[in-house]
């Protein structure tokens, strides 16, 4: 299984992947400098900037990034025909897929990793006064990052399935664009698993003022892992039955 | 010469999913704001009551807008991506057209496309008002500024897609572009006039959404001619 992990770093190692794994916290951090903080706010720094970088982060970004990824993992085997030379070599079939699905959200945590380093950048440029609040940033981005895994486990699923990378993002951007409507509802937004990365970043954040998102850890909990579960075991039962 | 390949194009998109992407687009954007307006027709109604279709309409407008910026990204990638995918570009090219051709032909397809896309959230829109009981009384001028304005306003990007689409192998590099785009214009309205990215939502400080078409269709232009530069005179892989 390492060693199977590490040619699929072979085949990464000189992609573009590294670069979409900067995207999204290049873009947060300029949001995080562009920003303003008035002189009284200044003990909410950090969790401020953390709000608004995360914010655009996790409501479209990591959802969507999860699909690039999934698919990212999957286009050496699809454009090559690999699939059948990959298959050949005495790995199970199940190996394959837990050690693709362990590369997308070894990734997405790099990702994570990556904001943080950004938020702490722009912490340090601008000279925030206040200590670092590491254990709501450390729980809110590890949050995000496993609320993530339910969609990487369907993205998966879909990459595998079909050969053609815009079909997996054309799935990624149909449950994903709901989010800029749902993300509102505190009804509905909770059930949605697609919107639970943002919620799931952003709720610890907001614990310091309650009640803005007012949802019971049980539901977010019940929803990831349902989900997740649901999705795994089905790409995962698919691929073992599929005709490469 | 154009006719030929444009009918190659519409057959090479047969049963790819991609209609099915143009009338989910939309159809998905209408469902939506279906569900925000029934959910909350009371609260919805009475904010609105003024002008109860402007509120249908621009609601369904900001919501597109994302949508539309990520549909052209997807619809650019899978347009393309039929040759990439079966390593097909020389075999397209060493037919009897010219590159320029097989270029305008792609970006034609995606923009006919759209216009199909656009067509149906008009008429989405139309069906979701009459069914809120907004009465029949449609401010069609609106509606229709609202629904096919958007589609000028964003050509500069749909030529960027489809040029990075065509050019470049990787199909992750146009998509994440395309997911950049869809995040970033949900801040559109909050940046200066001549952001490309608000042409979108046809605001500006003249209030005039033909100021922020006309800018989109000229810009959109001069990304096509760039791009279709670029393809004529660049080595097919």
């Amino acid at each position: 299984m390492w060693r199977f992990f590490r040619s699929e770093l072979l085949k990464l190692r000189k992609s573009p992947i590294w670069l979409l794994v900067f995207v999204s916290p290049a873009l947060s951090t300029i949001f995080g400098l562009g920003m303003r903080i008035a002189p009284e706010m200044e003990e909410m720094a950090w969790g401020m900037t953390y709000t608004m970088m995360a914010a655009p982060h996790g409501l479209l970004f990591l959802p969507l990034l999860t699909g690039v990824l999934s698919a990212f993992v999957c286009r050496y085997e699809h454009v090559g025909g690999g699939w059948k030379q990959m298959l050949a070599l005495p790995v199970s079939r199940g190996t394959v897929y837990v050690v693709k699905f362990v590369w997308v959200i070894g990734l997405l945590l790099l990702t994570q990793c990556l904001l943080l380093a950004g938020l702490l950048a722009v912490g340090t440029v601008k000279g925030y006064s206040a200590a670092v609040p590491w254990d709501i940033l450390v729980s809110s981005l590890v949050g995000g990052w496993v609320a993530c895994m339910p969609l990487a486990a369907l993205q998966l699923a879909v990459s595998v399935a079909w050969s053609s990378f815009a079909a997996p993002m054309a799935v990624s951007a149909i449950f994903t664009l709901p989010n800029i409507l749902l993300v509102n509802s505190e009804k509905y937004g909770p059930w949605y698993p697609w919107a639970q990365p943002m919620i799931a970043m952003l709720s610890g954040a907001q614990q310091a003022e309650p009640g803005v998102l007012g949802v019971p850890p049980e539901t977010l909990f019940i929803v990831i892992l349902g989900s997740f579960i649901a999705f795994f075991l089905s790409g995962f039962v698919y691929f073992q039955r599929k005709m490469i | 010469m154009m006719r030929g390949v444009m009918a190659s194009e519409w057959l090479k998109i047969r049963r790819k999913g991609i209609w099915l992407l143009i009338a989910l687009g939309p159809l998905g954007v209408v469902g939506l704001q279906a569900l925000n307006f029934f959910l909350r027709y009371d609260y919805l109604t009475k904010r609105y009551a003024d002008d109860l279709w402007g509120a249908v309409i621009g609601n369904v407008h900001q919501l597109s807008v994302p949508t539309l910026l990520m549909g052209i990204a997807i619809v650019a990638s899978m347009i393309a991506g039929i040759e990439h995918q079966t390593n097909a570009w020389k075999q397209t090219l060493a037919l009897p057209v010219s590159k320029w051709c097989v270029f305008a032909c792609k970006f034609t397809l995606l923009c006919t496309l759209l216009v199909c896309a656009c067509t149906l959230l008009a008429a989405g829109t139309v069906v979701l008002g009459i069914a809120l009981g907004y009465g029949t009384d449609i401010p069609l001028v609106t509606l229709l500024v609202k629904s096919y304005l958007p589609f000028l306003a964003a050509m500069p990007f749909a030529a960027l897609q489809t040029w990075l689409s065509i050019t470049i192998k990787n199909q992750a590099i146009p998509l994440t572009t395309g997911v950049l785009f869809s995040v970033l214009c949900l801040f559109g309205t909050a940046v200066g006039d001549w952001v490309p990215l608000k042409w979108l939502y046809l605001e500006n400080q003249w209030n005039e959404p033909f100021y922020s078409a006309g800018p989109g269709l000229l810009l959109g232009l001069v990304i096509y001619v760039i791009g279709l530069i670029h393809f004529i005179r660049k080595d097919v892989s």
